[in-house]
């Protein structure tokens, strides 16, 4: 199941601005808690899409509190983080900010691009991220045809889809890993 | 008996701390008046700077001070179109002629004089530059659309530093005009307040750090360079790093004044000395960012 959250309207309901901008800590703060309080209802290992196609200007601080935050605070068990996040609609500057604030904090999450390409942001380490494209380019594939593609061995292969898992920005299901986007 | 001060005839960031030596030296005097009769020039970061005095010399003897209108018709105009009268009336008791200007805002005023204390007043002022400065910043200085996006993101968390940091109010004015000694013009975000100061927001986290060496400059230092904050939250402390990497993209300027010290972040294309500490003492925090104008051959 998917469930999509626009931006501006958990903007408009958590503070009631009029405005578009997604700026300043206070104002992330209560946006995220907007979006954690209609999480809480929803069903656990599931996909949520961000949608930031109608919001104009988005600071270094809202990213920390809306972004960075909910990723630190999403519940996570053995299969990984509770909720998938796939974020949208970015500008070139909101993708920016999002991409430092993950960054300042190690994190990484999937944007999808205009195209409906997905694109990793923030920080993962070098052989997860050459992963992460093979998955991202191959869709659904065994640890061993992901390391058949890498010049890497079996198990370092397989830390670094596990590493991926863990950031949520590649699902495991049955044996296999699957990249993330809003199709899946 | 009034000590006066004296406001530079071109009140800039380069004549700024002969304005703060008059300042500080008005420690004690039961009456002040802010002499600007013959000013010919106010810079938005001289504009409000002017406001942290007034604010300053009210909360320190309770009294007004005064303040004299440029005496230049022209001068005077454009501090009203500016805005600055409007908020200079509940600091000083104004002598001369302040004009009536018509709401038709100035051109080169993307943003008049504004007052920001919280949050909502953040959003008010982004919400207010978007628009205009966008038609500035691409039209006129030559950047790309995308550049439009970055300016609110600054200015945000410029205002931001009041709102977090100062414990008082503080003003944020956004100006488009010629800068001296570039040749071609600039936007310039000014945002300043009369509040705690950078050494004081973060002396209880990062005084120990630094021992001896801690100060008005070395406060500047942890901010701007390392990007420390006073809250434990390690999330904090990126606001100055966004307004850095916006304005190192387009060759900007940040400078920032607290206490007795100043420092900038200089682009090739300004003289402007890196940090500067022993200047003479004023309240707050003064920030300035500067986006200039793209050279016509690279456009």
């Amino acid at each position: 199941m998917i469930t999509s959250i626009d931006l501006k309207e958990v903007l408009a309901r958590s503070v009631g601005s009029p405005h578009s901008d997604l700026v300043t800590r206070s104002t992330g703060a209560k946006v995220r808690d907007s979006i954690e309080a209609s999480l809480s209802a929803q069903s656990t290992d599931s996909a949520v899409v961000l949608d930031f196609s109608s919001v104009r200007v988005l600071d270094c601080s809202c990213a920390d509190e809306v972004v960075a935050k909910l990723l630190l605070r999403r519940p996570s068990g053995p299969a990984g983080p509770a909720w998938w996040f796939v974020i949208r609609g970015l500008t070139e500057s909101h993708a920016e900010e999002i991409d430092h604030v993950l960054r300042h904090h190690r994190l990484a999450l999937v944007a999808e691009e205009l195209d409906g390409r997905p694109r990793l942001l923030g920080e993962v380490d070098p052989s997860a991220a050459a992963a992460w494209n093979v998955v991202r380019d191959r869709g659904s594939s065994a640890a061993e045809e992901i390391a058949d593609a890498l010049p890497l061995a079996i198990e370092e292969t397989r830390r670094a889809l596990e590493a991926l898992v863990d950031a949520g920005v590649v699902r495991r299901a049955d044996g296999r890993y699957l990249p993330l986007t809003t199709a899946a | 008996m009034t000590y006066v001060i004296d406001v530079p005839q071109i009140l800039d960031e380069r004549s700024f701390d002969q304005f703060a030596a008059g300042f500080a030296g008005s420690e004690g005097a039961a009456r002040v008046l802010v002499d600007a009769h013959a000013s010919e020039w106010a810079s938005p970061a001289g504009l409000i700077g002017l406001l942290c005095a007034g604010q300053a010399l009210l909360a320190r003897s309770g009294a007004k001070p005064l303040l004299t209108v440029p005496t230049e018709r022209e001068v005077a105009h454009y501090w009203a179109r500016a805005g600055f009268f409007v908020h200079a009336a509940d600091l000083f008791e104004i002598h001369g002629t302040v004009p009536r200007v018509k709401p038709n805002p100035e051109r080169n005023v993307l943003l008049e004089v504004t007052p920001v204390t919280v949050a909502d007043d953040v959003h008010a002022v982004v919400g207010r530059i978007q628009e205009r400065s966008a038609a500035i910043l691409t039209s006129e200085l030559g950047l790309e659309p995308k550049a439009t996006m970055g300016f609110g993101m600054a200015l945000s968390e410029a205002c931001q530093n009041i709102v977090e940091h100062a414990g008082t109010g503080g003003w944020v004015a956004v100006q488009a005009y010629s800068w001296r000694t570039l040749g071609r013009r600039v936007v310039t975000i000014a945002v300043a307040d009369a509040g705690v100061g950078f050494r004081h927001t973060l002396e209880a986290t990062q005084a120990r750090r630094f021992g001896d060496r801690w100060g008005d400059a070395t406060a500047l230092e942890a901010a701007l360079i390392q990007g420390v904050s006073r809250f434990r939250d390690p999330g904090r402390g990126q606001g100055l790093a966004g307004i850095r990497r916006y304005l190192d993209r387009w060759h900007g300027k940040i400078s920032i004044r607290s206490g007795t010290a100043r420092i900038a972040i200089v682009p090739a294309w300004d003289r402007d000395e890196p940090l500067r500490d022993g200047l003479p003492p004023f309240p707050g925090a003064q920030v300035q960012l500067v986006v200039p104008e793209v050279e016509r051959e690279a456009r």
